[in-house]
């Protein structure tokens, strides 16, 4: 049994990496790390809080995940839920093999992109071998080959002083907000490779979500579009994602 | 044998004289008592919605329909189809951390009103001479028999019973926590060597059931207990702290 021992992230390395975008992406120092977009009355939302707030803290050190030894990939890896959205679009870019698809990266970023397939390709990769742990139960281990999403939005110019959350829309009408804390982990990244190959349909292609402290919910599938807000306002009912929306949590570290 | 006798509340003269009252239970183990039932009850519920909803365990890194597993409900006599409807693991995700910290909270109050006191562990603990093999033997025997503890015996728990709420408090409790953090993706960072010491996610999450299990008999015996001890004292002393011990059928 082997695995890469998580490496950690320097403070001075997060720093420099805030410090590309301007200062701006708040890493550890705070307090909107450990709070949802919206508590939740009662007794739940104080349970939130406790949860999120405790491991924020754990994890402050922006500690990588385990990744494990490229035997244990596993073989028959679960589609789960969406594998091929009935949206029109969608169809549309996938009978094109995606070569039209199209990213854009927007809101409150200095300067909006569009980005193709190939363009995302050309970004520094990440390749790492994680497990995927769904809120049911079961869990996969995959390889996942992406573009950091801190590099995207740092070739979005970076991003604005009142930027807080970045929602990713996906194919089929999915959505989810994400804070600055998860943007900024090296291990988030737009994974367009699963074990050596491109994403297959089933697992989101042309580019899902890897966002590895959390649960598979949020690990979103059929990538639309990005965009960087302030305020989780405005989208669904407000919660910060669709999953939440559903009353499912938002914070899904567990 | 003085065992216990600054607990003695001696209420004779109200009383019969075949009967004595003793302060059983503090006013602390009463309401971590209580606070246990509610939230050990509200866990044990929402965790069988949430494992409803994937009603199958497996042992090692990985887990899913169609992987080896170790235990499926359809084996039993329930699809997982059936299983699913019965299930709710929206409610069930919720309820379970909301009690989960509610265990929490009260274990550490529970833990920081009596470690610091000498009659908790003279209470809970077994005393030198109950490690002795005839002892345990009269105790197992009195199990068997179901024979309640009368006069002095009754004043205190017996070996069995000290055990047994050890296991639960200080192995089986904690054991809850630990695979229940071994299951979350944040402890892929936070202590990745916390899944490893199970040699995975998918063998801690099959020992949490299988540890549901073990308190869920322990819960069974508990009652029984309760039962063949005379239940209206049982519970009274629970809620009241006062119990009665029978002075006539004195050993």
């Amino acid at each position: 049994m082997k695995y890469t021992k998580p490496k950690t992230l320097s403070r001075r390395q997060l720093i420099s990496r805030a410090g590309a975008l301007g200062g701006i992406l708040l890493t550890g120092c705070d307090s909107n790390i450990y709070t949802p977009p919206t508590i939740r009355g009662g007794l739940m939302g104080v349970a939130d809080v406790l949860t999120m707030a405790s491991q924020r803290f754990l994890l402050s050190d922006q500690a990588l995940v385990q990744e494990h030894d490229i035997n244990e990939i596993t073989k028959n890896f679960p589609v789960w839920n969406q594998s091929n959205p009935e949206d029109e679009d969608y169809q549309r870019l996938r009978r094109g093999s995606f070569a039209e698809w199209r990213l854009p990266v927007g809101g409150l970023v200095n300067q909006p992109i569009s980005l193709s397939l190939e363009d995302l390709k050309r970004f520094p990769k990440r390749t790492q071998i994680t497990s995927h742990i769904c809120e049911q139960g079961w869990s996969a281990i995959a390889q996942w080959t992406g573009a950091p999403l801190i590099k995207i939005l740092e070739a979005a110019g970076g991003v604005k002083p009142e930027a807080r959350y970045v929602v990713i829309d996906a194919y089929g009408g999915w959505y989810e907000g994400y804070d600055m804390f998860d943007v900024v982990h090296p291990q988030t990244i737009l994974a367009y490779g699963m074990n050596g190959k491109d994403l297959p349909q089933g697992n989101g292609a042309p580019v899902r979500l890897r966002v590895e402290r959390h649960c598979g919910y949020k690990q979103l599938k059929f990538i639309k579009s990005i965009q960087v807000v302030s305020s989780m306002d405005g989208f669904g009912r407000g919660t910060g994602g669709l999953n939440s929306d559903f009353d499912f949590h938002w914070y899904a570290g567990a | 044998m003085q065992r216990h006798s600054e607990q003695i509340v001696s209420d004779n003269s109200k009383l019969k004289n075949s009967m004595e009252w003793i302060q059983r239970h503090s006013y602390n183990a009463r309401i971590c008592h209580w606070v246990t039932v509610i939230s050990f009850g509200y866990l044990f519920w929402s965790g069988l919605m949430i494992f409803l909803q994937f009603p199958e365990l497996y042992w090692g890194k990985v887990g899913f329909q169609g992987h080896p597993a170790v235990f499926r409900l359809s084996d039993w006599g329930l699809s997982w189809d059936q299983a699913d409807a019965l299930g709710d693991r929206r409610w069930g995700r919720n309820y379970h951390y909301l009690f989960a910290w509610v265990f929490a909270f009260n274990g550490i109050a529970y833990l920081g009103w009596n470690v610091w006191q000498k009659k908790f562990y003279k209470k809970m603990f077994p005393q030198r001479e109950e490690f002795q093999l005839s002892h345990i033997k009269t105790d197992i025997q009195n199990h068997l028999q179901f024979k309640a503890p009368a006069g002095e015996t009754a004043k205190s728990y017996n070996f069995l019973q000290k055990m047994s709420y050890l296991i639960v408090l200080f192995v089986l409790f904690p054991f809850m926590f630990i695979t229940g953090f071994a299951q979350m993706p944040a402890f892929t960072a936070i202590l990745p060597e916390l899944i490893d010491i199970f040699g995975g996610r998918q063998t801690a999450r099959t020992l949490h059931v299988v540890c549901t299990l073990l308190l869920v008999l322990f819960l069974i015996v508990h009652i029984m207990e309760v039962f063949i001890a005379g239940a209206r004292n049982q519970i009274r002393s629970m809620i009241t702290g006062k119990y009665a011990i029978s002075t006539e059928t004195n050993e």
